[in-house]
């Protein structure tokens, strides 16, 4: 095939330079034309400039792009082995460096695409957060400080990276808001859903694209709450019908000209119409084979309010319930175990003896793991907002004042942080820089990275926070887009290399 | 975004490398490339006679040095993608100039017009032509062969029948705007002429009664009169034609698409509409036939409407006659006359009184 040209766009791993050292050895075609996603190590293009003795490669060159952007304010970097952050480092140190590196390789060409350097806070409590942080900071002002040195502008950008434990709460509710919900009942990956699994889908609709860049009406609802979907769902399809109709109105040669001039834009809405109709109607139905709408409220009940009584009684009912899912139950008792660690302990301990009879599949100790990985005693911020007076005293009016909407009266821990960055607010002691950075007044960009995983609604969170227009820009990121399966995995692929390394020592 | 160029170190490297290397092999690997590529020429075009050598300009055989009987050209096929690509490429350039031209030629002008329209139809025709021999090359190119690449042709394939689909599809709707507005600018004058032609035959009838002006005037003005109708016809059966032909497209294009539940419906509204069409120019045709041809027929139509005339004159007649009998007309004299009467009386009771 050497009359064609070949482009690589490659991560510049060394398994990768090591299959282009073959290819390049007994090269397939004419030229080759190599881009790599992150920075180039020299002796990465010694390597390559040794094998390439038939001087096919014509041109190599850096394109920042070693990350996955999922929305515009939201970026991934759909890490494997997301676990690893659990774990202390001694369990298994090259797995564990192997995530940083990762870790590092996706921030760093995150701030190189845009072009900044960076000042660098972490989270105190968090290892992995301080590690990354180092690493990042040696990368940006050390090793490659020429690279970096970007133009500066008055005020540097803020790169906070923070740790999931932190928040444990988000990735376990159920959502309610369009993208969200997709992602926690069905599963978006790389903008994508597969709807194979659910039976009856017609063959054009089993793999969808739910992206906002191309898909109008996907950008207008993926935050909006599931009611108000159906609403527009439901005046979409009239649209449509409307319009099906005129088709049908075929009078003069004039009108056939025009319909087979409108056809393909007719057959894209028609795509259209039924991929969000097929979405809705399968969340619809699993929300009703799970009881969601009743696990949910009780969910939102313990993250945002309530007592502690009542909740253990909505929790018991639940776990009693026949219908409710094995994992929802699982959820209910770890989002109980997060709210009243401290109190009442031999109600903790019926509970979890009961999930222990209801659930076959469950692996005893999951909760307590994550109690030790993620308790009240790890935490930094005020998850649950009865630390600080202030917070205390916001909850009661806000119970007061009732919320409008019951399934959706949670908001992450993301929220508060984001709002004593604008305030300028953040703690020193919980959020602390690195080394000797220093940042005066307010920053104009903060790049939040939480280690562990995101979630759909935090970017809700992000995007919504953007649109108001104060002065600073968020952008959020992760290692992976978590929902509360995978949330879960993780932790219970944790727990199993806790347990057998520990066997070991 | 944000790139980095490394080839120049790269190539630094490995000219380094090479110079390194380069003394112990130098000789055995330049006179093997320098050989290289005649023997692949030959052998190439040995196993390829009917294989055009033109657009291969930028294919560089000398890279493969394994063996000679690896071929370095690209397989047929790519010769047509790229006539197409050209084709299409030359089509949008002419289309460009159409629409030039169908600005100037809309351009309300003193002057003929004419050479505006051989050039509008040059061009068009230049056009279609480009796009026909295009859909018969991409026919070629999805004939039966060798399953690698076949994908590859597939979506080659598509993407250049998009490309021809689009560019039709506007040739299309660009003639169209052309022609409707160009009937308006037209249908503008010949209305007023028609109107001028009608009022002036209706005068002369009218003097008609009051003797024989002049037959030979009278005449004219029928026969122009016949003529515009002629002509108005004519454009009728145009018209006629011109939907069918736009009938013929539409089904070719319909072709492409696929064919569901919704294009059925479409294709029974067709069917009727071909057949309602087909129905008006017969009936056109048994109506002319039955009438021959118009200007045989003049002393007719003028008899007819000599007699027309006569007829109406006398229901009009008739009809003030009758109104003149009318009860309404008595009833309101005798009620005048009555108030009158009143009147009188009223006055001389005041007098006596």
């Amino acid at each position: 095939m050497s009359h064609l040209k070949a482009i690589y766009f490659l991560r510049p791993t060394s398994e990768n330079i090591q299959h282009l050292r073959r290819q390049l050895a007994s090269p397939r075609f004419g030229e080759y034309h190599l881009f790599f996603s992150n920075i180039l190590k020299d002796t990465q293009i010694h390597i390559l400039a040794d094998s390439d003795e038939h001087e096919v490669v014509q041109q190599v060159q850096e394109f920042y792009a070693d990350f996955v952007a999922v929305d515009p304010y939201h970026f991934t970097l759909n890490i494997p082995s997301n676990h690893m952050y659990m774990l202390p480092a001694v369990v298994d140190p090259p797995r564990l460096q192997q995530f940083c590196d990762r870790v590092v390789d996706g921030i760093s060409a995150l701030f190189l695409a845009l072009k900044r350097r960076p000042v660098i806070r972490y989270q105190r409590t968090s290892d992995a957060a301080k590690r990354i942080a180092h690493e990042v900071s040696k990368l940006m002002y050390q090793q490659e400080s020429g690279l970096f040195d970007f133009r500066r502008t008055e005020v540097s950008p803020l790169l906070l990276i923070v740790d999931r434990r932190d928040d444990p709460v988000t990735p376990l509710l159920n959502q309610w808001t369009y993208q969200a919900m997709v992602h926690e009942l069905i599963g978006i990956q790389d903008n994508k859903v597969d709807l194979q699994s659910f039976g009856k889908i017609p063959k054009d609709q089993q793999e969808v694209v739910l992206s906002a860049e191309q898909d109008a009406f996907f950008k207008a609802n993926m935050y909006e709450n599931f009611g108000d979907i159906g609403i527009n769902i439901k005046s979409m399809v009239d649209e449509f019908q409307q319009l099906a109709k005129s088709n049908q109105n075929i009078q003069t040669i004039e009108d056939m000209a025009k319909f087979v001039d409108n056809y393909p834009e007719y057959r894209k809405m028609h795509g259209n119409v039924s991929k969000h109709v097929t979405l809705v109607t399968e969340m619809s139905k699993i929300v009703e084979e799970r009881k969601l709408m009743l696990v949910s409220e009780t969910e939102q009940e313990l993250a945002c309010n309530g007592g502690q009584v009542a909740a253990f009684e909505a929790v018991t009912n639940l776990l009693n319930n026949e219908n409710v899912s094995d994992i929802d139950r699982l959820r209910l008792v770890m989002l109980y175990a997060l709210r009243y660690e401290k109190e009442s302990p031999v109600q903790l301990m019926q509970l979890f003896n009961k999930l222990a009879s209801r659930s076959p599949k469950y692996k005893p100790g999951l909760v307590q793991f994550l109690l030790k990985q993620a308790g009240v005693d790890k935490r930094t911020g005020d998850l649950f907002g009865n630390r600080d007076l202030l917070n205390i005293a916001r909850n009661m009016a806000r119970g007061l004042k009732g919320v409008e909407n019951v399934y959706t009266q949670h908001q992450p821990l993301l929220f508060q942080t984001m709002e004593s960055i604008i305030k300028g607010r953040l703690r020193d002691v919980d959020y602390p820089f690195v080394g000797n950075h220093f940042q005066q007044g307010r920053p104009q960009e903060v790049i939040i990275f939480v280690v562990g995983g995101t979630t759909y609604e935090e970017s809700r969170s992000v995007a919504l926070q953007n649109a108001t227009n104060s002065g600073i820009r968020f952008i959020l990121g992760g290692s992976v887009l978590l929902n509360s399966r995978r949330f879960i995995k993780d932790l219970e692929e944790a727990q199993r290399i806790a347990r057998s390394s520990s066997s070991v020592i | 975004m944000a790139t980095r160029n490394r080839t120049q170190i790269f190539r630094k490297h490995r000219d380094a490398l090479k110079s390194v290397r380069a003394p112990s092999s130098s000789s055995a690997s330049t006179s093997g490339r320098s050989g290289g590529p005649v023997i692949e020429m030959v052998s190439s075009s040995l196993l390829h006679p009917n294989q055009s050598y033109a657009p291969l300009s930028t294919e560089d055989p000398g890279s493969s040095s394994n063996g000679a009987v690896t071929v370095g050209l690209p397989p047929a096929w790519v010769d047509i993608s790229e006539d197409i690509a050209a084709n299409v490429q030359r089509a949008r350039v002419k289309m460009a100039e159409l629409t030039k031209a169908h600005a100037k030629a809309l351009m309300p002008s003193f002057g003929d017009g004419k050479e505006d329209q051989r050039l509008i139809e040059g061009l068009s025709q230049e056009i279609t032509d480009l796009l026909r021999k295009s859909e018969k090359k991409l026919m070629r190119l999805s004939a039966a062969g060798p399953s690698e690449d076949s994908n590859v042709r597939k979506n080659v394939q598509r993407s250049l029948a998009t490309d021809l689909q689009s560019l039709s599809m506007e040739l299309r709707k660009k003639q169209s705007t052309y022609l409707k507005r160009l009937r308006q600018q037209k249908e503008g004058q010949d209305g007023d002429d028609l109107e001028m032609n009608l009022g002036g035959s209706r005068s002369q009838t009218e003097d008609d009664d009051f003797g024989d002006i002049g037959f030979s005037e009278h005449q004219m003005a029928k026969l122009r009169k016949s003529e515009a109708l002629t002509a108005e016809r004519e454009r009728e059966i145009q018209q006629v034609v011109q939907s069918v032909n736009e009938l013929a497209q539409i089904m070719k294009d319909l072709s492409v698409l696929v064919i569901d539940q919704v294009i059925s419906r479409f294709l029974a509204a067709i069917y009727y509409c071909v057949f309602s069409a087909l129905g008006i120019i017969l009936v056109n045709a048994v109506l002319s036939s039955k009438q021959g041809t118009i200007v045989d027929r003049i002393d007719y139509n003028i008899q007819n409407v000599a007699t027309t005339v006569e007829e109406g004159l006398k229901q009009l007649q008739k009809a003030e006659r009758t109104q003149k009998q009318g009860g309404m007309v008595m009833c309101a004299t005798v009620l005048v006359i009555m108030c009158l009467i009143m009147l009188v009386l009223l006055v001389i009771k005041e007098i006596l009184f």
